[in-house]
């Protein structure tokens, strides 16, 4: 009797399975674990991710690591997968000429036009001029109060706080104003400049500050100033409350990055630049034929991407033969918020850009160093045993209602994988870039979120918003009732539904935006791959012609890209779904599970 | 026939002036009317059940001399929304703010663990 373990190195996750031979030769399964892999796949950093997985199997059936008599790794397909955000154009405001925010409670409503006038600074004035009172969080709001009902022969039009006091100032104000709150940088307010002043009425955004031909109305601008002034209307569209003002050495530019081109060098050289968007970058890569190499302009920010990827793989491969090569991209088109330079309240600006993951390929990744520094670690047999795609399938296959021929679409972190194995055990496979980390970048971006690790728990978990302390309402509509009241943090917040408990999501983001962002990240990166990868190994490159696709990887444990993909395929009359490995295992461990058994065909 | 404007209830005992005045103005800030009650020899959480239960949106602040605390109908004994016994006057007026954003069901002002566990980067 023996033990002997597969173990998968993956971009993101190591996986491992173990069996057990018993003395008349039958396998019998005993346990699986996953952890996150340390360092690029295919390091020796690998050996710590792969040692730790398998100390959680064996410790799940009361074992060492010093039991197993074999361990088994996968020959990983020597690709890995990147990914780069772009900005394509940029919104340059210097000398901090906007403010539009969305406060919870601006006070009064409709524009104004004046002399902006610290409230220092009051004593000063004159009649007869219209001025905007800028007053910092130090002046409460009795006292703004107050002094402006003071200075009643003063023209005050409009007020910007520093504090959230809007509606405290306005109620005890005897001529109402417009009135802006929550300004964080009151201090950057330069004295005396001329501002324009708009509060929303209550359920409506701002008309004229975000119509050029607003500001122009509003500040008096010729017909030259009113071009630069475009980009500012353009990122206050939607707020609620804005304040532009008219600096004199104002400077407000839109720039169209020089963003670089891409070559492709294939069956047919093409170049394409980056700002002709995703569309026609993925229709050139298409028209490239069998890609060979991409490389980037030099200088140019896709040019440092691709490069950068480039010699992170050549760390992999040191010998001086090694042969690198870029062998596919995926280019999406999304919006990302830039923060605008100059910004008095933290206001972003939606500017285009197109996320990109690339695919590295290399002859054959150092998997025999591994699996030597493994074998001295663990002091038994390691070895490299298998292809990838073959093993995956190998796996797929124990998935109960599946038989040959079968396409397997393994959906990792960093790349889609797909594979066809004809019933005569053919077996064609195809790598393509973008994946689950493509998916999380876009969710990222396109909310504008800080964090990335909050972007994978979005990608990963389904959402639910507090609505009282007893009950939530789920994203599909659905009430849920609690017997015990919600901890008060998470009230009237977007939350996540995790296996333990809910996590807030600190940004204040409607749940319906989160959700179709989260969809369409994921329909994107997912459904473009899946039909781009089984079109390039299915028989005549036609759809058609596959019967049974599984779904394994970890992205395929996903809540809700299996069912996406399932409804794609139904036009196509194919079987889709998600994998069950050994009828327990769900979609992971695929290529654990056919290391172990093709270690009984071998034997045979 | 009396009928009662929807508001949030403060019944107080002995209520630190200050207190009151910085609590009043969350709510007002807000937009959300209030009504303030002077009741004899309550504990600060008794005071926010009472005016809880009692007020029509269902939201309630007791205060007691400095004490303050935030209720919402339904909410157990023990448990509180906020609570403070000598608050600080953005305590004060983020209590206010909350009772008024519970009934608006938008999301309560940084609570002062979290932004405690900020500073002393906990």
């Amino acid at each position: 009797m023996s033990y002997i373990a597969g173990v998968d190195i993956g971009n993101s996750t190591t996986e491992v399975c173990v069996g057990e031979v018993t003395p008349d030769g039958n396998l019998r399964f005993l346990t699986s674990a996953s952890c996150p892999t340390t360092g690029t796949k295919g390091t020796i950093e690998n050996v710590y991710s792969v040692k730790n997985a398998l100390k959680l199997a064996m410790s799940r059936i009361g074992k060492e690591t010093s039991d197993l008599d074999l361990v088994r790794l996968n020959e990983a397909a020597p690709v890995i997968g990147d990914t780069a955000m772009e900005t394509l154009t940029e919104t340059v405001i210097t000398d901090s000429s906007m403010i539009g925010h969305n406060p919870s409670t601006p006070a009064g409503a409709g524009q104004a036009v004046g002399e902006i006038l610290l409230i220092e600074n009051i004593s000063r004035a004159v009649p007869d001029t219209d001025y905007i009172l800028a007053a910092s969080a130090e002046h409460s709001y009795e006292k703004v109060a107050a002094i402006v009902n003071r200075y009643n022969e003063l023209n005050i039009v409009g007020i910007i706080l520093q504090a959230d006091e809007a509606v405290l100032v306005e109620n005890r104000l005897n001529k109402k104003v417009p009135i802006i709150d929550e300004v964080r940088r009151i201090d950057r307010l330069p004295d005396g400049v001329p501002a324009a002043i708009e509060v929303a009425l209550p359920g409506q955004t701002i008309r004229m500050l975000s119509n050029p031909y607003g500001i122009a109305t509003l500040l008096g601008l010729s017909a030259e100033e009113t071009r630069t002034v475009t980009p500012i209307a353009k990122s206050l569209i939607g707020k609620r409350s804005a304040v532009v003002l008219k600096t004199p050495g104002g400077n407000v530019h839109e720039n169209v990055l020089p963003a670089g081109e891409i070559y492709f060098y294939g069956d047919r050289n093409i170049t394409i630049s980056l700002d002709e968007g995703a569309d026609k970058i993925m229709a050139a890569a298409s028209d490239a034929g069998d890609i060979h190499d991409i490389s980037g302009q030099p200088d140019t920010n896709v040019g440092n991407m691709l490069s950068r990827i480039r010699t992170g793989m050549s760390h992999l491969d040191k010998s001086s033969e090694a042969d690198i090569r870029i062998t596919d991209i995926l280019a999406i088109d999304t919006l990302a918020p830039v923060l605008i330079s100059g910004a008095l309240a933290g206001e972003t600006c939606l500017e285009k850009a197109v996320g990109i993951a690339a695919m590295v390929k290399t002859q054959k990744l150092p998997m025999q160093e591994i699996a030597t520094r493994l074998s001295a670690d663990l002091n038994t047999k390691v070895k490299v045993a298998g292809v990838e795609a073959i093993m995956a399938s190998l796996g797929a296959l124990t998935t109960p209602g599946t038989q040959l021929p079968l396409a397997i679409l393994d959906m990792g972190g960093g790349s889609t994988d797909a594979a066809v194995i004809s019933n005569d055990s053919n077996v064609v496979t195809t790598h393509q870039a973008g994946a689950g980390e493509l998916v999380s970048m876009l969710i990222q971006t396109e909310l504008g979120l800080s964090d990335r690790h909050v972007a994978e728990q979005i990608k990963r978990y389904p959402l639910a918003k507090v609505e009282s302390l007893f009950h939530m309402r789920m994203e599909n509509g659905q009430m849920t009732f609690v017997d015990e009241s919600i901890d008060p943090r998470f009230f009237g917040r977007v939350c996540l539904l995790t296996d333990n408990g809910m996590i807030r999501l600190e940004e204040d983001i409607p749940m319906e935006k989160i959700v179709q962002v989260r969809r369409e990240a994921k329909r994107k990166v997912f459904i473009t791959n899946a039909f781009r990868a089984l079109r390039k190994v299915a028989p005549g490159h036609n759809l058609k012609n596959i019967s049974t696709v599984v779904l394994v990887g970890g992205s395929a444990e996903d809540f809700e890209i299996p069912e996406m993909l399932t409804e794609a395929f139904t036009d196509y009359r194919i079987v889709c779904g998600r994998g069950n490995i050994r009828g327990t295992e769900g979609p992971r461990n695929a290529v654990a599970t056919g290391l172990v058994l093709s270690y009984l065909g071998e034997n045979k | 026939m009396i009928i009662k404007k929807p508001s949030i209830f403060i019944y107080t005992h002995e209520a630190d002036p200050s207190v009151l005045k910085e609590v009043c103005a969350g709510i007002e800030e807000e937009g959300v009317f209030y009504d303030i009650e002077e009741f004899p020899n309550e504990c600060m959480e008794q005071l926010a059940f009472k005016a809880a239960r009692d007020s029509m949106l269902g939201s309630g602040i007791g205060i007691f001399g400095t004490a303050v605390c935030l209720k919402m109908r339904g909410l157990e004994k023990g448990r509180n929304i906020e609570s403070y016994l000598t608050p600080t006057r953005l305590q004060c007026r983020n209590i206010g703010a909350n009772s008024a954003r519970a009934i608006k069901k938008l999301p309560f002002k940084d609570q002062p663990s979290a932004t405690m566990n900020k500073e002393f980067g906990i």
